[in-house]
């Protein structure tokens, strides 16, 4: 049995589990991103639903191990456990939409809320694309100290996979990592701006501000992560090993995903409550095309938390929204384009 | 401080607002130099649209209790109270008073009901 086909197994196993848990993940009165009553997820027919959703996660998973080892396909690794999900998601939300309660029309909003800042300013936050910037630069006036070739991907044995360092692929490689750079900046800033706050007051919203600090430092760090290396990579006069960028990115990924997760989605894991009207995340369930779509026009919002699993979505109703995704996707299909 | 306002009401997002924060104004909860929020925080956390609030701003600082600055800031600004109110104010203070207690009698409130609150509400507006 080959080495990759083994090491399927305990990824499939750690997929598993995390699809197992990401209901928990949710606040409480959005239950398989429909608005429910807070305690719905307790009742008898709440735990039922959840009961059939984590056997079909679990049965795909389990199925997929099996046919992984018997045939050896690495394909069924990825397609069945994804559709069982998506099936248990989608069979979990039609069940738990007969349940749906309205939520509370009532909103309100605390005047005195503190002002929320991108951590170390507007500068530490685009230091990386600066410094992206300053390397543009000075390759534009020292092609000629640039190493013929260069290395553009890495794996787990070192670079896999070089071009010619040509005008083109230079300016391209840094416009790719450029503009993801410019996308988590973006998102950062977007969190702080240009989402909702959806609890006013008290311990959650204390513990909601928390959330959102984390998801922020989450989104510089790797903006940090994804643009720095390349100024490396072209300074170098050979390939640089990257097993340390290797060990801080996965550090990283693990210590993120580990806190988020204890934080619950939107802090909700950090502070009870006590409502019986349910709040949910102040949008209605009809803006969610298949749960997790968001499409709402009147919707100022251009980032809102995601109703199933950890962290934030694009109100795709918003035409900022749009265009801020060609803003970053475009540079970065021509720099992919460039890069060929 | 907290801002109210309910998505059910027939009374418009923008007048809420208006009324909402009037009511803070009046009673002192916001005083002379108090910034309120961007008129994009705002209309973010309430999930309206930005000229909803920007139009309630400005209505208020048409009255004078608003300084409109920069980047759709607002502060409280000093406003002097007039000494007496003009004769339109008075006329249509009593008629939407009446409107107020016919709207709420026909949706069901007594008249004895309607009486207490408006004698709790002069209770209050005589102790403040």
């Amino acid at each position: 049995m080959p080495l990759h086909l083994v090491l399927i197994v305990p990824a499939l196993l750690a997929m598993a589990g995390i699809f197992h848990i990401t209901p928990q993940l949710t606040r409480p009165d959005l239950f398989f991103s429909v608005t429910t009553p807070p305690d719905f997820r307790r009742s008898p027919e709440g735990q039922q639903i959840m009961k059939r959703y984590r056997l079909i996660v679990w049965g795909t998973s389990l199925a997929a191990i099996a046919l992984v080892l018997v045939f050896g396909v690495p394909l069924f690794a990825v397609l069945l456990p994804g559709l069982g999900f998506w099936g248990a998601f989608l069979s979990a939300r039609r069940q738990a939409m007969a349940h749906a309660a309205a939520p509370d029309p009532v909103i309100e909003v605390e005047l005195n809320a503190p002002e929320e800042r991108l951590p170390g300013g507007w500068v530490v936050a685009i230091l990386p694309i600066l410094a992206l910037a300053a390397v543009g630069v000075w390759a534009s006036f020292h092609m000629d100290q640039i190493p013929r070739r260069m290395a553009v991907h890495w794996g787990f044995h070192g670079p896999d996979r070089w071009v010619d360092a040509t005008p083109a692929a230079v300016f391209g490689f840094l416009a790719v990592h450029a503009s993801t750079s410019l996308l988590l900046i973006g998102m950062a800033w977007g969190l702080l701006h240009a989402s909702r706050r959806i609890a006013t007051s008290g311990p959650s919203a204390e513990a909601e501000r928390r959330f959102r600090k984390r998801m922020v430092a989450m989104c510089i760090v790797m903006a940090y992560l994804m643009g720095v290396p390349v100024a490396v990579v072209l300074l170098m006069p050979s390939a640089p090993d990257m097993t340390i960028w290797f060990l801080a990115l996965t550090a990283v990924i693990v210590f993120f995903t580990v806190t988020l997760f204890q934080l619950g989605q939107g802090g909700s894991r950090l502070a009870s409550t006590t409502r019986t009207t349910p709040m949910g995340d102040r949008t209605s369930d009809v803006f969610w095309k298949l749960g997790v779509l968001y499409i709402n026009p009147a919707d100022p919002a251009i980032l809102v938390e995601k109703r199933f699993g950890i962290g934030y979505t694009v109100n795709f109703g918003n035409r900022w929204s749009w265009v801020a995704l060609a803003a970053v996707a475009v540079p970065a299909a021509l720099g992919m384009v460039f890069l060929r | 401080m907290k801002l109210r306002i309910d998505l059910n009401s027939s009374n418009p997002v923008y007048r809420q607002i208006v009324d909402g924060l009037r009511i803070l104004l009046v009673n002192g909860e916001l005083n002379t130099g108090d910034q309120l929020p961007p008129v994009r925080r705002l209309a973010l956390d309430l999930g309206v649209h930005f000229n909803t609030v920007a139009e309630a701003y400005r209505t208020l600082a048409e009255e004078g209790w608003l300084d409109i600055g920069r980047r759709n800031g607002a502060h409280v600004i000093a406003r002097p109270l007039p000494s007496r109110p003009d004769p339109e104010t008075e006329v249509s203070f009593q008629r939407r008073l009446r409107e107020l207690a016919a709207e709420v009698q026909a949706r069901g409130f007594s008249r004895a009901r309607i009486a207490r609150e408006l004698r709790l509400l002069a209770e209050n507006l005589e102790r403040s």
